[in-house]
């Protein structure tokens, strides 16, 4: 399993990079591994804002559809577009290819966690 | 998941990374380490793939009035099997609805083996030991002493010819043999729910391991329910609980085609007439999206703008994108602009034949 230490996490199992006031979203090794084979994102609309644990895209396994919540708020600038065509990056490189979307920040998250909060919160 | 049941390969299914979930009653693997997709792809390309299909139920009817009796309790016509003949059917109630379906196979005309689904195995031997009390036959559950396992692809054959005396050669579609596996008495019918060519192996389950593990030897793949599920909807083969269940009838889900109005009364006959007469009311046809969603259960259909029904099966097809199965009122059925609602979204889809994808079964 996987644990990025420049990455922060939620407790939904989605990362969060953040570099200025620009945060890349994505979902975390743990994640990809129990949704499986991913086959289908939707992603959202660039321009639209979003709020901290605000569902913002949809990702689809082989067996099930699964909402995926922003870490922080903000407005939407980027989404992965390569996605649509590639949805199993998400699976081969959640912290890479992977991405979904990224946002020009409004606020933070008090619930974030650092790398060894998330490895201790995935084995409690 | 104290209540769950347990088929002799549990441990089998945990050691190759089986992910287990509740299915039927049963605790069994959804997928194994490598996940659904590359499961699917290796029986859609060539290999042999293996599947627990344990928790299906197993019936045998024996008696001199065994004939007689399936012909009244089954809706296909049993006196067209000739010894060795696999029979897709279905055991139908009173109001012409679904109770099950199943497959007949005639060992003789004293003794035939019925493969019955899991979830309805007590309901369907209840049914069944009920109607037996007007028949001379006796009707025995043998579920809980046999291990069924399906080997699908185009290696089957070559595969499971390594453990067993019957020349698989000789077995037709739809046939079947008795013989000899791996030193024990089994059946082997090239019989599947993949769309490839393959067998299901009915087999005591003292033996059920090593049978698995020489499967595994000779390089076939465990395959979860995940894919499993994917390939039979690929097909557009009818699930119970899905396409069929006790409020539909042959009519609407399409299986007139194994319903034989002509060969006497049977269960259900009756109902299933009036049906017909009035009409259907409702229709299953098979659906691909025009633009990129995946259909779920559930899922509404729309045609014209008007909600007309739901999906009862949708899946991400790798080879033919979103795909559906779906109920919607008869005179939509042919005519007028579908869509599936996804999320609130009306998702444009068109109606197309079954399969989705290409059949490879040995016909």
């Amino acid at each position: 399993m996987s644990i990025p230490a420049d990455l922060k996490y939620t407790k939904e199992h989605e990362w969060v990079r953040i570099e200025g006031d620009i945060a890349t979203f994505g979902v975390s090794d743990h994640a990809q591994e129990a949704l499986g084979d991913i086959v289908f994102v939707e992603l959202p609309e660039i321009g639209r804002t979003v709020g901290v644990a605000e569902a913002y895209a949809v990702v689809e396994s082989v067996k099930a559809v699964s909402d995926i919540y922003a870490p922080v708020a903000g407005e939407i600038i980027e989404v992965n577009e390569a996605l649509e065509g590639e949805p199993e990056k998400m699976n081969t490189e959640p912290y890479g290819a992977g991405w979904i979307a990224k946002v020009k920040m409004s606020g933070g998250s008090d619930e974030l966690m650092s790398d060894d909060e998330y490895t201790t919160f995935l084995e409690e | 998941m104290s209540d769950l049941l347990k088929t002799p390969l549990f441990d089998a299914h945990v050691a190759l990374g089986g992910k287990i979930v509740a299915f039927a009653g049963y605790e069994l693997p959804v997928q194994y380490k490598n996940g659904a997709l590359k499961e699917y792809t290796a029986v859609r390309e060539g290999a042999a793939g293996i599947f627990d299909i344990t928790h299906m139920g197993q019936v045998r009817v024996e008696g001199v009035e065994a004939l007689k009796f399936l012909q009244y309790v089954t809706t296909n016509d049993v006196s067209k099997l000739v010894d060795g003949q696999v029979q897709y059917s279905a055991l139908l109630n009173e109001q012409g609805t679904f109770i099950d379906d199943i497959t007949t196979y005639k060992i003789n005309n004293e003794a035939y083996y019925l493969c019955i689904n899991a979830a309805n195995r007590h309901k369907d031997v209840a049914h069944l030991q009920k109607e037996a009390a007007n028949f001379d036959v006796i009707v025995s559950d043998e579920s809980d002493e046999t291990t069924l396992l399906a080997l699908q692809g185009a290696k089957a054959q070559a595969v499971l010819q390594t453990l067993t005396d019957i020349d698989l050669e000789a077995v037709g579609y739809y046939k079947f043999s008795e013989g000899n596996i791996l030193g024990q008495h089994g059946i082997i019918s090239r019989t599947g729910y993949t769309g490839e060519d393959g067998f299901e192996i009915y087999i005591p389950n003292t033996v059920a391991v090593d049978v698995w593990n020489a499967l595994l030897e000779q390089e076939a793949v465990p395959i979860g329910l995940a894919a499993r599920d994917m390939l039979r909807t690929e097909m557009g083969y009818a699930l119970y609980g899905h396409e069929i269940s006790d409020s539909v009838t042959p009519v609407e889900a399409k299986l007139m085609w194994i319903t034989k109005l002509d060969k006497g009364d049977f269960i259900g006959k009756a109902a299933v007439e009036a049906r017909k007469s009035e009409g259907a009311k409702k229709r299953l046809i098979a659906l691909k999206l025009i633009e990129r969603g995946i259909p779920r259960e559930h899922y509404k259909v729309f045609v014209n703008g008007i909600e007309s029904g739901e999906v009862t099966s949708g899946m991400h097809s790798p080879m033919a994108g979103g795909v559906a199965l779906a109920y919607v009122m008869p005179k939509h059925a042919t005519e007028g602009d579908v869509s599936i609602e996804i999320r609130g979204k009306q998702v444009p889809a068109e109606r197309t034949p079954l399969p989705f994808v290409r059949s490879n079964v040995k016909k």
